[in-house]
């Protein structure tokens, strides 16, 4: 049953949504509004789940002086003083939003900002010549790095246009072969869950 | 009377003409029919030479199924390869760590590994603190798992599912932290990142493969031949739709079919 319960619910919940979807008078009953309504509700059940790892592993590392583990103490600290500060404030509480907006959004802000560094490194490394591969990318790359600033207009006016083609055909041609091979390809996976083929997440493999 | 909702018409059809090709490949595989065999995929093949490198090295390993949710059919496609890493790394007596930003999938997730733990035989190395739920928000489970590459010196970092900005920042962490790297997505944006920062890439609907490729249960095999078939129809479809759309001066028999 541990298996064969989950599968059977799948199955049935599956072929409710697919049916509601297509099916005139199914489509009235908002059947898909009401499932919606229930994964909502199973995930704010399911944010517990998660802050009890968290809680569990820190406290952990606290508890037993892992290396690091005033970090963990910071995390525990932060993690339920929020939380109780929300609790008490609610979303609009001047501190609670004076943390968001001054503390959190600038850490979150700092570490998009960290992409441009590893975009760099990431990019001398694909750019480096090692192969006929590398040179193409190199020179497509050159291209539309130029195409994309004045100075590429200033050196050659078709710099941009060059730059056009390649974005909006050799580019998008096979970027779009891939998506169709993906959505064909996830189809598949629906349907082998759907006949209780495809059991990896149900636990030990297939 | 009307049965269907407006303008879903074709969508149901193709839809069961897709199920209908699957299905018929899944019972060719189950009847004991000849099956063709997948080609081989250098992405998968590489998992047992990671995790054997992080064995030999005595270091851990990371998998990541990115910020996909439950939803996403990458992330399925990362259960089928999680409990194939979890039970290598538990037959070789590896370390693997695998983080999460969505506590649904990181409840699937400990399931998956504890079951791939016990079949194994052995249960007892199974740790739940190493199967982690991290932060729902996107740069905050990027800095923590940078924290876990740095803290944990991973030796091999696997990250199939769906990726956003974030993948990059995961791939260079990696590189940094000297890990081999396989990665795989659709996320046509993301590719390019991965294919410049990893070592070996999966690209789109090869993650779909892998639980077929792994287990080479003739049956899902099967089902991955089928999807190759439907791939194969609508490419007709769209060389058929590119003639038509050229050739007719004024309306297009098949464009107006697959709009109701």
């Amino acid at each position: 049953m541990r298996k064969e319960l989950p599968l059977l619910l799948t199955v049935l919940m599956a072929l409710l949504v697919i049916f509601s979807y297509y099916s005139f008078h199914l489509n009235k009953l908002d059947i898909l509004g009401t499932t919606d309504k229930w994964v909502t509700i199973s995930m704010t059940a399911a944010v517990l789940i998660g802050t009890i790892n968290l809680t569990r592993v820190q406290a952990t590392n606290v508890i037993r002086r892992k290396e690091g583990w005033y970090n963990s103490l910071i995390l525990l600290i932060v993690l339920y003083g929020y939380m109780i500060l929300g609790l008490i404030q609610g979303l609009k509480g001047a501190q609670y939003d004076w943390l968001f907006q001054n503390v959190w959004v600038n850490c979150d802000s700092s570490m998009f900002s960290i992409l441009a560094f590893y975009i760099a490194s990431a990019a001398y490394r694909a750019f480096r010549v090692r192969s006929k591969e590398a040179t193409v990318l190199l020179v497509a790359g050159i291209i539309v790095m130029l195409g994309n600033v004045p100075l590429g207009n200033l050196l050659w006016n078709q710099i941009p246009l060059v730059r056009n083609w390649i974005m909006e055909v050799g580019n998008a041609a096979p970027m779009r072969g891939i998506l169709l091979g993906a959505y064909i390809g996830a189809f598949a996976v629906a349907l082998r869950i759907l006949l209780g083929i495809e059991r990896a997440h149900l636990g030990g493999g297939n | 009377m009307q049965i269907f909702k407006d303008a879903s018409v074709s969508q149901f059809w193709i839809m069961l003409v897709f199920c209908t090709i699957v299905y018929v490949m899944i019972r060719r595989a189950k009847a004991g029919m000849k099956v063709p065999p997948i080609r081989k995929i250098n992405g998968l093949e590489a998992i047992d030479e990671a995790i054997g490198r992080a064995t030999e090295m005595g270091r851990p390993v990371h998998a990541t199924p990115g910020l996909g949710d439950i939803s996403s059919s990458e992330t399925f496609a990362f259960w089928g390869i999680l409990g194939h890493v979890a039970k290598l790394c538990a037959k070789y007596d590896t370390r693997l760590i695998q983080t999460n930003r969505d506590e649904y999938i990181y409840a699937i997730n400990e399931e998956i590994i504890k079951q791939a733990y016990l079949e194994a035989g052995r249960p007892d190395a199974f740790n739940p603190d190493d199967v982690r739920y991290i932060s729902g928000w996107q740069f905050a489970y990027a800095t923590a798992v940078l924290g876990i590459f740095q803290r944990e010196k991973v030796a091999a970092n696997i990250m199939i599912g769906y990726f956003y900005a974030e993948s990059l920042i995961f791939a260079e962490g990696g590189y940094q932290a000297g890990a081999i790297q396989i990665a795989g997505t659709t996320s046509t944006f993301q590719l390019p990142f991965f294919i410049a920062a990893c070592d070996y890439v999966l690209i789109g609907e090869e993650i779909y493969a892998a639980s077929a490729y792994i287990s080479k249960d003739p049956v899902l095999v099967g089902s991955v031949i089928g999807q190759d078939w439907g791939k194969i129809a609508v490419f007709a479809f769209i060389i058929v739709g590119t003639i038509l759309a050229n050739v007719q001066a004024q309306g297009n028999w098949l464009k107006d079919i697959l709009s109701k």
